[in-house]
C-alpha cells in the first residue's frame, strides 16, 4: 500500500437539518482506485465535492498527506463532476485550456499531456470543436481530458460513465484502469456495482450518509458471508434509502402553501390501489 | 501580475470570449443601445413628418348644416381644402346632440358635420366628429381652422367698426426687441439642463437592465448548466471568481451605456445641426465626476445584480426576482426627474440611487457643489462596497453548486 494522499477524519456534513455525511473516516492511499458505491442519495457525491474542497466538512477534517486541508490544495486534485460542466461555446481545448489557466499550468505544458490523452480517448480531431453538438460520451471525455491537463495526484470522478453509450463507458472504464496501472491515484463514484468491481480495487460502500463497508470486493465478500458483491451490498445496506438530500431543502411554510394550491390531490383510487 | 489578478483576468476573459460568441446577445446589448437613440430621434420626427404630410393631402368630407351662413364664412369654406356639402340645420336644442347625424359619422360616410345657427350678433357653433378616426380628426382640425379664420376676420371688422385699433385692442401687451437674447444661459448650458432631464435616467436604467442577462448567464446560467461546479473545484478563490465576473459584467454593460450614449450624442449632433440643441457645456472637473459617479453606480448595480442572480437556483427563477427589481431604479430615476435642483436639501445626495441621478442632473448642468459631491462620493462608496460584500457572501454559499435541474 502506497502514501496516503487524502486524509478523511470524523467527516460529518450537515445541510440545516439534514446530515448527508455521519462521522466518515476513510484514507485514500497513492495508487488506488477507489470505488464509492451507493444508491442515489447515499451521499457519494457529498464526499466527493467535500474532497474537491467545493464543500466544507460541518465537523471533521479532510487533509492531504502534506497535512495541508483540500481546500488550500486544490491544484493536487482532478474533477470531473457528474454534469462535466463544459462551455458550450468554447471549443473542446478552450475549456481544457481555461481550467489549466487557473491551475496556473502553462499553455504549452497543458496541451502536451491533452494531446497525449487526447489520443488514447479518440477525441485528438474534436480538440477544436465547439462542444455544444458533442454526444454525452464526448462531454465525458473532454472533462477527462480537462481534469487531467494539469497533472493531478488525484482524480475524482462523479459517476464518470452515467448515461454514456456501450463504446464510450467502456474507453472511460479503460483510460481509469490505464491510470492506475501507472501509478495514479482515482476515486470513482458509481451506483453500479459491476463497474466498481471491474474498475476498482478498493470499494468504499455508502448507504444514508454512513460507510458499511471498506476494502477489496473479497473482503467485503468475507464480511458479510455472501459470495457475490451484490449479495454483500444487499446485506450491508438492508435499511430503506433516505429521499431527502441537500438538493431537496424543505420548502418553507408559504411556499408549500402556495405549492399547494395548484398541486391536485391523488385519485382516491390510487391510494386504496396501494 | 499576482496570481490572483492572473486568474480574475482569466475568469472575465472567458466571459467575455463566451459573450462575443452569442450573437443575439451582441445585438440585445449592443447594437440595440447603439442604434435606439439615432432611430427614435431622427427616423421616428422623420416618420412623424411623412405621415403628416400624408394626411395633408387626404380629401376629407365635411357637411355645412345652416340656415343663416354667413358669406365670409362661405367663401372661407370653398377656399379650403375641405369637401363641402350644404344641408340644411335641422331643429336642436343643443347643437351638440349628434342625433341622427351619430350614424353617418360611424360609418364613415362624412368625415365630420359642423352645425352654425344665429342668435343675434353671436354665431353658434359644434362639430361633430369621430375622435377614433384619424381623417375625422383631420377634418375636424380643418374646420375649426377656418372658423377660427372667420372668427378673427369678424372680431377685427367689429372692432374696426366700433372705433378701436386691433392691434392695441387684441394685444395690449407686446415684447420688445430679440427674444432669445433675454436668457442668459448659453445655449451649451440649456442643452446641458434639457439633457439632464433624461440621460441619467437613461443611463440609470440601461446599466441596470444591460446587466441582467449576462450577470444571469454568468451565475444562474452556470449553476444550472452545471458548470459552477467544475469551477468551484478549482485553485481560485470564489472572491477571484467573483471579481473575474463582476470584470465581465461590468465590461459589457459599459461597453452598452458607452455605445448608448454615443448614439445619443450622434442624434443630438443631429439635432445640433438643424438648431434644436446644442452640445452641452461641460467643464473637465464635471466629467470626470461624471465618469466617476457612473463608475460608483455600475461597481454597485452589477454586484447587487450578480448577487441575487447567484442567490437563484435556474435562470427562470433569476429572471423573475430581476425583472421586477428594475422597478428599484426605475422608479427613484423617474423621480429624481422632478426634484428641483435649486435650493435642494442635502440628506437627497445619500439615498441610494437617487443620489447618483442627482449627482448626473447637477454635473450635466456644470454645476459643483462641493458639499453635494461629498455626500454622493461618500455614500455612493459605501453602497457600493455594501453591494459588493452582499455578491461575497452570495459567492461564499455552500448551496450554489446545487440547481434545481
Amino acid at each position: 500500500m502506497g502514501e496516503s494522499l487524502l486524509s478523511v477524519r470524523n467527516v460529518t456534513k450537515s445541510f440545516g437539518e439534514i446530515e448527508a455525511l455521519s462521522s466518515v473516516s476513510l484514507d485514500i492511499y497513492e495508487g488506488e482506485i477507489i470505488g464509492l458505491v451507493g444508491s442515489n442519495g447515499a451521499g457519494k457525491t457529498t464526499l466527493l465535492r467535500l474532497l474537491s474542497g467545493v464543500y466544507r466538512p460541518s465537523s471533521g477534517s479532510i487533509t492531504l498527506g502534506n497535512g495541508s486541508p483540500v481546500s488550500e490544495s486544490r491544484q493536487y486534485l482532478g474533477v470531473v463532476p457528474e454534469s462535466t460542466g463544459l462551455y458550450s461555446r468554447l471549443t473542446a481545448w478552450e475549456n481544457i485550456r481555461y481550467h489549466s489557466r487557473l491551475y496556473g499550468v502553462s499553455d504549452e505544458e497543458a496541451w502536451k499531456r491533452t494531446s497525449f490523452f487526447a489520443t488514447h480517448l479518440g477525441m485528438s480531431d474534436s480538440l477544436g470543436r465547439h462542444t455544444k453538438g458533442f454526444s454525452r460520451g464526448m462531454r465525458q471525455k473532454t472533462a477527462l481530458l480537462r481534469a487531467l491537463a494539469h497533472a493531478p495526484r488525484v482524480l475524482l470522478l462523479d459517476e464518470p460513465t452515467a448515461g454514456l453509450d456501450v463504446t464510450s463507458a467502456r474507453t472511460v472504464r479503460q483510460l481509469v484502469q490505464d491510470l492506475g496501472n501507472q501509478g495514479g491515484t482515482v476515486v470513482y463514484s458509481t451506483h453500479q456495482l459491476a463497474e466498481a468491481e471491474q474498475v476498482c480495487n478498493r470499494i468504499v460502500i455508502i448507504h444514508n450518509g454512513d460507510v458499511r463497508a471498506d476494502g477489496t470486493p473479497q473482503e467485503l465478500m468475507e464480511q458479510t458471508g455472501t459470495n457475490r458483491l451484490e449479495d454483500a451490498y444487499v446485506a450491508l445496506t438492508h435499511d430503506q434509502a433516505r429521499i431527502r438530500t441537500e438538493d431537496s431543502k424543505p420548502l418553507s411554510k408559504w411556499a408549500t402553501w402556495w405549492r399547494g394550491l395548484f398541486t391536485p390531490a391523488v385519485p382516491s383510487e390510487v391510494i386504496e390501489d396501494e | 501580475m499576482s496570481n490572483a489578478a492572473r486568474r480574475i483576468g482569466t475568469i472575465a476573459k472567458k466571459e467575455l470570449v463566451e459573450f462575443v460568441r452569442d450573437w443575439r446577445t451582441i445585438v440585445a446589448i449592443l447594437v440595440i443601445p447603439l442604434l435606439m437613440f439615432p432611430l427614435l430621434f431622427i427616423l421616428f420626427p422623420l416618420l412623424l413628418a411623412s405621415e403628416a404630410a400624408e394626411m395633408e393631402n387626404v380629401v376629407v368630407e365635411v357637411i355645412v348644416q345652416s340656415n343663416d351662413l354667413p358669406n365670409e364664412l362661405g367663401l372661407l369654406f370653398n377656399e379650403s381644402n375641405i369637401n363641402i356639402t350644404y344641408e340644411p340645420l335641422a331643429d336642436h336644442d343643443f347643437l351638440s346632440t349628434p342625433g341622427i347625424d351619430e350614424q353617418r359619422l360611424r360609418n364613415s360616410t362624412v368625415d365630420s358635420i359642423v352645425r352654425l345657427r344665429g342668435n343675434g350678433t353671436v354665431l353658434e357653433y359644434s362639430i361633430l366628429y369621430m375622435s377614433t378616426s384619424e381623417q375625422s380628426q383631420e377634418a375636424r382640425t380643418r374646420t375649426f381652422t377656418v372658423l377660427s379664420q372667420w372668427e378673427q376676420n369678424e372680431t377685427e371688422r367689429r372692432i374696426v367698426a366700433a372705433g378701436l385699433d386691433p392691434n392695441e385692442t387684441l394685444d395690449p401687451l407686446q415684447w420688445n426687441g430679440d427674444f432669445t437674447e433675454s436668457d442668459v444661459a448659453t445655449q451649451g448650458e440649456q442643452a446641458g439642463m434639457a439633457l439632464s432631464l433624461f440621460i441619467p435616467l437613461v443611463l440609470a436604467v440601461w446599466t441596470f437592465s444591460s446587466a441582467i442577462q449576462p450577470s444571469i448567464d454568468m451565475t444562474a446560467g452556470e449553476r444550472e448548466r452545471g458548470t459552477l461546479e467544475a469551477l468551484l473545484g478549482l485553485p481560485c478563490s470564489r472572491m477571484e471568481l467573483l471579481f473575474g465576473k463582476w470584470l465581465a459584467v461590468a465590461t459589457i454593460t459599459g461597453v452598452g451605456v458607452l455605445l448608448q450614449v454615443a448614439g445619443l450624442l450622434f442624434a443630438i449632433g443631429y439635432l445640433a445641426s438643424s438648431d434644436l440643441i446644442s452640445a452641452p457645456a461641460i467643464s473637465f472637473t464635471a466629467l470626470v465626476l461624471l465618469i466617476l459617479a457612473v463608475l460608483l453606480f455600475a461597481i454597485m448595480v452589477v454586484a447587487f445584480e450578480l448577487a441575487l442572480a447567484m442567490r437563484s437556483h435556474s435562470v427562470k427563477e433569476a429572471g423573475s426576482i430581476l425583472g421586477p427589481a428594475l422597478l428599484l431604479i426605475l422608479f427613484p430615476a423617474l423621480f429624481t426627474q422632478v426634484i428641483n435642483l435649486d435650493g435642494i436639501e442635502s440628506f437627497w445626495f445619500a439615498i441610494p440611487v437617487v443620489n447618483v441621478l442627482l449627482a448626473l442632473r447637477e454635473l450635466l448642468m456644470n454645476r459643483i457643489v462641493v458639499s453635494h459631491i461629498v455626500i454622493w462620493l461618500l455614500s455612493s462608496t459605501i453602497y457600493a462596497l455594501g453591494a459588493a460584500l452582499y455578491a461575497a457572501r452570495q459567492f461564499r454559499r455552500e448551496d450554489i453548486v446545487t440547481s434545481l435541474s
